[in-house]
This record gives C-alpha cells, sequence and structure tokens, in this order.
C-alpha cells in the first residue's frame, strides 16, 4: 500500500448534549479503500466532516499529507485535495449540473463567469465517468442516481486525492453500482485514497482494502478487509450477533386482500395487476427508473391514474387521492421518510396523531388529549420505537426509528395494506433487522404488506413472493425462497423489443 | 439539444417561461388600454410611462436580489424615505449636493448591511430581522429634520443647484427621455451583469437554492446575502434621491410600502419568492406591466379602489399562473423520462 496521506488520532468533537466523537483514531493510505463502517449514530458522517472542513474537531490531531491541521474549511479541504460526497445529496437543485460542479471556485476571465470554459471542463469530466448527462441540465430535473454521478465527477475536477463517500450507493441501481465501482478502482489506481461509508456490507467484497469500524462515537478496530468474517464485522458493529440478517416467519397464506387490476397511470405505470394476500409480504423488485415508486404512488392516489380497478376485500373501491386510500385501509410508508413521511419538526405524538385526527376528535374537532396520548402509547410500545417520550421531535430519532414512526402512524387505524417503498434506505444493519421484524409483524396480524426495495438481497430474503417490474409493466413473479439474483435480473431487463430511436434527442 | 437556436437557448435558461409571459402580458395590457384610449399611445404618455416605471424597477431589481437568495427585504420603503429625507435635509442645510448624495448612499448602505448580518450570520428570520430595520429606518427618516418635511432643497444650496439636482434625477431629458429611465436603466444594466455573469450572481442563485450545499461548496453565505442586501439598499437610495428630486424637498413618509410594489413587480416577471431562480428581465417586465397598468387605469378614470383590486388580481395570477405551468412541466418531463 501507498504512504500515509491522512492520519486522525484522538479525535473528540462534542455537540451540545453529545458526544459525537470520542478518542477516535483514523488513518488513510494512498491507493486503497478504506471501508468505515458503523451503525447509524456512530459517529462516521462527524468524522468525515472534520476530515472535510465541515466540523471543526474540538481535541486530537488531524493530519493530511504529512501537515497538521487545527482548523479546516471546507475550501482549505478542497484546496488540499479532499472531496466529499454527501450521503443527503447535496444540490443547489435551481442550478444547472455545471454551475453546481463549479460552485463555490466558479472560472472567471475578468469580473465575468466563463461559462463556456466551465461546461467544457464539466462536459469532459462527465465523460469521463461515461455517464449521458448535458452539463446545462437544471440539476433539481435529474433522477438522484445521476446526481450522484455529478458529485462525482465534481470531486474528479477538483483532482481530489482524497475521496469521501459517504452512502454513495444507497440510490444506485446495481449496474449503476457496477459503474461506480470500477470508477472507485480507476480511482485507487490512480493513488486517490478513498474512505467509503456504507451499509451495504456486502458491497465491501468488492472493493474494500481495509476497514476501520467505529461504535457510539468510539474507535473499535480496524485491519484488512480480507482477515475479517463479516460475522466479525457486524459484530464489532453493533456490539453484539445478529443471528438472522433476514428473520423469516411462516405463516399460512391468508384470503385474497387487495387486487390491482389493469391499472395505468403514466409511462411508467402500464397495465399492472396484482393481488396481495393476508399473511404474506411481496416484495417489488426492479431497477431504478422501472416504475416501482410511480405503481405506489398511483395506487395510494397521489398522481392520477388513466384506468384501473382496485379491489380490497373482494370490493372495489375508489382511490381519487391519498385521503381515501387511508380510509379504506391502504397506506403507504414513502421512500423519502424525512421529505414525505415525517413531520420532522414535529413530536413523535404529533406525527403518530396526524393521520388519525378523524378518530382523535371525533366531530367536533376538538383533540381528545387523553385518546392522543393512548393511541401513542400503544403504538409506541407495540413497534419498541426508542424514545424517552412522545414529545421528543421526529426528527432527532434514528432512521429506523422514524420509520416505525412513519408505520404507527398508520397502524393505530388498522390499516390492511401498508406499501413500504424503500423501508431501509440509509438503515444500519441493526435497525434493518428491526424493520423487517416489523414487516413480519405486520404480516402476522393478516396485513397485506408490499414493499419496494433496490436491494436485492432484502427483496430475496424478506419477501414471500417477489414481483418484477422492468418500464413501467410486470415482467415477471417469482417464489422468495427459490428466486436467484439472476433470475430478478432478468427479468428486470427484459424491456420491450422498441426500435432504436436513433438521433433523436434524449 | 445542441442544435437550439438563441431563442431556443434563452428559453432554456429557469423562469424564461415567465419572463415571456408577463412581456406577452405587458404587450396585451398596454395595446388593451390603448384601444380603449389612444391616449395610451402618444408619446408624452409613453415619456411618463417610462419614467414612472422607472421607481419600479429599481424597487423590483432590489428586491429580487434579495428574493433570489431566499429572503425579502421589508426595509425598502423606508429606506426610501430615509434616503429622500436625508438627502433632501443635507441640501436644505446647504450641504453640496454631490456630497449629499455620496452621504444618502453611505446610510442606505449601512441598513444594508445590518440586514445582511441580521440575516446572514445571526441566521434571523428575514421577515423579522427587516421589519425591525425598516422601523429603524422610517424612524431616522423623521428625525433627520426634527418630525417634519423639508422646505424646498434651493432654499440650502441655491437655485441653480437645485435645480440642477432635481433636472438630473428627474425633471430632465435625454435622447427625448426622461434621466429617471436613464438611470434606472443603467442601475438595471450593471446589476443584470452582476447577477447573469459573475461569481456572486452564481452564489446568490446558489444560496437560494440550497444554502447547506453552497456553504457545503466554500460559498460565503454571509457576505453573500449581504451583498444582496446591499443591492436592495442602493436601489432603495436611488429611488429615494429621485423622489427628492421629485418633491423638491424631503417628504417623511416617501416610499411608504414600496417593498411591496417591489416583491409584486419581481413576482410578476417570474422571480420566486422561495429563491434560487429567477431573472432580472423577467422583474424589467414586472416593474413594466405594474406600471402600464396604473397608468392604463388611470387613463381610463378607473377608481383608485378598482385600480388596487386589479393589481392585487393580477399580482396572485401571475404566480398561479408560474404554479400551474410548473406543476404541468413536472408531468411533462415524468412522461418524457
Amino acid at each position: 500500500m501507498g504512504e500515509k496521506i491522512v492520519s486522525m488520532e484522538h479525535i473528540t468533537k462534542e455537540f451540545p448534549g453529545v458526544k459525537a466523537l470520542d478518542d477516535v483514531h483514523f488513518e488513510l493510505e494512498a491507493g486503497e479503500v478504506m471501508a468505515l463502517l458503523g451503525e447509524n449514530g456512530a459517529g462516521k458522517s462527524t468524522l468525515v466532516k472534520i476530515l472535510s472542513g465541515v466540523y471543526t474537531l474540538d481535541h486530537g490531531s488531524l493530519n493530511i499529507f504529512g501537515k497538521d491541521y487545527k482548523s479546516l474549511t471546507p475550501n482549505m479541504a478542497r484546496e488540499v485535495g479532499v472531496a466529499i460526497i454527501h450521503q443527503e445529496l447535496n444540490m443547489c437543485r435551481d442550478l444547472t449540473v455545471c454551475q453546481n460542479m463549479y460552485l463555490g471556485r466558479e472560472m472567471k476571465s475578468g469580473f465575468v463567469l466563463n461559462n463556456a470554459k466551465m461546461e467544457k471542463e464539466a462536459r469532459k469530466y462527465l465523460d469521463e465517468l461515461g455517464v449521458d448527462i448535458d452539463p446545462r441540465q437544471v440539476v433539481g430535473d435529474l433522477p438522484v442516481s445521476k446526481q450522484q454521478m455529478i458529485e462525482i465527477a465534481k470531486a474528479l475536477s477538483i483532482n481530489a486525492k482524497i475521496l469521501i463517500m459517504d452512502e454513495p450507493t444507497s440510490a444506485l441501481t446495481s449496474r449503476e453500482i457496477e459503474e461506480l465501482f470500477q470508477i472507485i478502482h480507476r480511482l485507487k489506481n490512480q493513488g486517490c485514497g478513498i474512505v467509503y461509508i456504507s451499509h451495504r456490507l456486502e458491497e465491501l467484497a468488492h472493493i474494500a482494502d481495509r476497514v476501520t469500524i467505529m461504535r457510539d462515537g468510539r474507535f473499535i478496530t480496524q485491519g484488512n478487509y480480507a482477515d475479517f468474517t463479516m460475522d466479525e464485522i457486524i459484530a464489532n458493529m453493533v456490539g453484539r450477533e445478529i443471528k438472522e440478517k433476514f428473520p423469516k416467519v411462516v405463516c399460512p397464506r391468508g384470503e385474497k386482500v387487495f387486487e390491482v387490476k389493469n391499472l395505468n397511470a403514466g409511462r411508467l405505470v402500464r397495465d399492472i395487476n396484482f393481488s396481495l394476500y393476508a399473511g404474506e409480504i411481496v416484495g417489488i423488485a426492479g431497477l431504478m427508473g422501472a416504475g416501482r415508486t410511480e405503481t405506489t404512488r398511483a395506487i395510494f392516489g397521489v398522481d392520477p391514474k388513466q384506468s384501473g380497478k382496485i379491489f380490497l376485500d373482494g370490493k372495489e373501491i375508489t382511490i381519487n387521492g391519498p385521503m381515501d386510500a387511508i380510509r379504506a385501509g391502504v397506506v403507504l410508508a414513502p421512500e423519502d421518510r424525512k421529505k414525505d413521511g415525517l413531520c420532522t419538526k414535529l413530536s413523535i405524538r404529533q406525527n403518530i396523531a396526524l393521520p388519525n385526527l378523524d378518530v382523535i376528535g371525533g366531530k367536533s374537532g376538538i383533540i381528545n388529549k387523553k385518546t392522543e396520548n393512548d393511541m401513542c402509547d400503544k403504538a409506541v410500545r407495540e413497534l419498541a420505537i426508542k424514545t424517552p417520550n412522545l414529545e421528543v421531535d421526529a426528527a432527532t430519532l434514528s432512521g429506523g426509528n422514524q420509520q416505525k414512526v412513519v408505520v404507527a402512524k398508520w397502524l393505530a387505524r388498522n390499516s390492511r395494506v401498508v406499501i413500504f417503498d424503500e423501508p431501509t434506505r440509509g438503515i444500519d444493519v441493526g435497525a434493518k433487522v428491526e424493520i423487517y421484524h416489523l414487516m413480519n409483524q405486520l404480516k402476522q396480524r393478516g396485513i397485506a404488506v408490499m414493499f419496494v426495495s433496490s436491494e436485492m438481497p432484502e427483496v430475496m430474503g424478506v419477501a414471500d413472493r417477489i414481483i418484477v417490474m422492468c418500464d413501467g409493466r410486470i415482467t415477471g413473479e417469482l417464489k422468495g425462497g427459490e428466486a436467484t439474483q439472476e433470475e430478478i435480473l432478468r427479468l428486470a431487463t427484459s424491456f420491450e423489443n422498441k426500435m432504436a430511436r436513433e438521433g433523436e434527442e434524449v | 439539444m445542441k442544435k437550439k437556436g438563441a431563442f431556443g437557448r434563452l428559453l432554456a435558461i429557469k423562469g424564461a417561461g415567465s419572463v415571456l409571459t408577463a412581456f406577452i402580458g405587458l404587450i396585451v395590457i398596454y395595446v388593451a388600454f390603448g384601444i380603449m384610449n389612444p391616449k395610451v399611445f402618444s408619446i408624452m404618455n409613453i415619456q411618463n410611462l417610462l419614467r414612472s416605471m422607472s421607481k419600479y424597477l429599481l424597487i423590483g431589481i432590489g428586491q429580487s436580489f434579495v428574493m433570489i437568495t431566499g429572503n425579502i427585504d421589508l426595509s425598502i420603503g423606508s429606506v426610501v424615505g430615509m434616503s429622500a429625507m436625508t438627502s433632501a435635509t443635507l441640501m436644505t442645510r446647504g450641504v453640496n449636493p454631490f456630497l449629499a448624495i455620496l452621504l444618502t448612499i453611505l446610510c442606505g448602505l449601512i441598513v444594508g448591511v445590518v440586514n445582511g448580518f441580521l440575516v446572514g450570520k445571526f441566521k434571523l428570520p428575514p421577515f423579522i430581522a427587516t421589519l425591525g430595520t425598516m422601523f429603524v429606518a422610517r424612524g431616522i427618516g423623521y428625525i433627520v429634520n426634527g418630525n417634519r418635511n423639508t422646505d424646498n432643497i434651493a432654499s440650502g444650496i441655491g437655485k441653480e443647484a437645485g435645480d440642477a439636482f432635481q433636472n438630473f434625477f428627474y425633471y430632465g431629458k435625454f435622447a427625448g427621455i426622461f434621466n429617471t429611465f436613464w438611470i434606472a436603466l443603467v442601475v438595471f444594466l450593471v446589476f443584470f451583469f452582476l447577477l447573469a455573469k459573475t461569481r456572486t450572481g452564481r452564489h446568490i442563485y446558489a444560496i437560494g437554492s440550497n444554502v447547506d450545499a453552497a456553504r457545503l461548496s466554500g460559498v460565503d453565505v454571509i457576505l453573500t446575502t449581504t451583498k444582496a442586501y446591499l443591492v436592495s439598499a442602493f436601489c432603495s437610495v436611488v429611488v429615494g434621491l429621485i423622489l427628492a428630486a421629485q418633491a423638491g424637498m424631503g417628504n417623511m413618509d416617501a416610499g411608504n410600502t414600496y417593498e411591496m410594489y417591489g416583491v409584486a413587480a419581481g413576482v410578476i416577471g417570474g422571480v420566486s419568492p422561495l429563491g434560487g431562480s429567477g431573472i432580472l428581465l423577467g422583474t424589467f417586465a414586472g416593474a413594466g406591466v405594474w406600471q402600464i397598468l396604473e397608468n392604463g387605469l388611470n387613463m381610463v378614470h378607473a377608481q383608485v379602489g378598482i385600480q388596487r383590486i386589479v393589481i392585487g388580481v393580477i399580482v396572485v395570477m401571475a404566480v398561479l399562473l408560474d404554479v400551474v405551468m410548473r406543476t404541468n412541466d413536472k408531468k411533462g418531463f415524468k412522461k418524457k423520462s
């Protein structure tokens, strides 16, 4: 391996009320991929934010390329060659790709911005990554996966020698992940040191050279990836052994609860037919842009349907908006918890009560404090939401607990069908298992559970039945226990045979 | 995509659609009023139109800068008043007009700096921070001349200098058009350039779009916010000077509620009050729409009450149209992708 390019010793960082980092050690060599592992809240993000100058450290020493830094600003970090790709993509949605890439270090000729040059450069780096993005496109119009590529292109364009990736694959499809790994390999060969944070441990085998494991703000261990077994890594992360990665509950398949017939809604939801039964979990697999999220949104009534019928317990129901769906007992836990699932400035109590105010308030509309508290207490107890009390801001909970609050909102009103969209995105191993337990719990209650997931092992491990989508259509259905990754992928990529449309603009 | 002409490229800029709509609206409204009363088309009316529009344009530029950063400036009207009073008071005391103008600009810019720091550094909600400076600036405007309007400025600096001041900012003409418009045009061009072509401009859009991303990219949020408020303050000062020149004296209540005219001009022209998007060309159109409405309604002898109602409806309609178009855009995008 190469020379040591980053060395952080005895790093301590306190935020009001919490010690985020306590005497942490971290190092990085040139030309290696260092996986930084730990559960949510272990302090990984805080550590890399110190390395990239977002936070300043309270105590300890930070040495980059042999030089000690007491305080580092984002600009300084960039100048020495540290680039960070944040977990929650940080882009100005109203600006173009090129404007985002050169934000804060715009090229000028005299006083005037040199857009032509920046665009040319941006195009060069995007081409280098092999992604088809026009630098003049507005970022907000692009899907998350492409935004990720822009962040990487940005890192390339500043000649980063230390590249930090915080959960880079959480929004990518398998093919995109493969591309990303190739890029990582190339950067590595060029002598780049890469800090790689991910909850998808199965990825590590493809790229990680060494691992650093953290837990509760402390450094636990560090070593060559090859020297660890996966179980050891997990045990070090969570401080206990996790028996089952995908806990399975067997219960008899009940009656048909929910049925969707000939649903059409735009280009990504075409002639969708499927049924859900009580006591089973159905996973929806597919690539990014296969129309899975769109399907759930159309069912839930967020997006308008063009045609199609929906049946609940054999009776046809009309869903024209989320309220219709909720009243009928069909509920959705959306993909982006913070954006669509929770009111993050409100307390847990207020969040759980929100869709149930008709029950709590009754006809008068005056909120019955006791009913509300009872309902919320019950929900918190049943789902084992870890919180000191009901008045805590939903934003302060961990990802797993937030997801539980989202579900708690719906369980309080005896929902019949629960649809999850990417329920475990950005959630750590321990919490993932809890989410699976939660889904199993719902299943045992006789609720029809459906979930959309881009993580294939998860779909295969958790679902009793797998529906695969491609390009807005259902392309196949597989049994949970019997499906193989290859089979799913084959179905997920069985695009309709279309004449190649050449020369048309994209 | 590469084959698009200059016009197509222009339309591809975010918010260009709203600007086009505003310009079309401007022409439609103007022609409609012209049909009702042909005097609307007269040279004299056009001259007056351009002069009166200049105030809204200047205010609109300032407010647009602040709105694009995702903030708002409620102190604009008060800075206008304060500037009218300060400059007039100084001149009635015999201070050289140039020096008076300079001092007035300085005072106005101080308000801009205070706004920028309260909002950028101390992170006060801009509505509250500038509400505070709004009262303070108005108060200062009252105090400078002992709680009364000033005398005629000629009483201090003499008739010749007084006339020169008034002509420069208001009554004089150049190439057949009132100086006021030329002043506004120069200011417009300078700030158009600043916003569209410079790093500062880019940063102003960035912090309005996503302040965290901007900060993490190394954008100086405090400085950029302050710059936007400085532009706003500067434009307000210029309007204050124009009002002082128009009246030949300082009026304590000059510029009252002008900040809202600025919001209206910007919003009609497609500047998003949520920040991140909008171009000054839109503000130009917005100020035009506003002034043509006012002028046209006057020319067809509509009551003041009716004028207010029409203007209010237009502002809401402009934003409504924008919102509806955006929703359609999104749907269109989904279908295409």
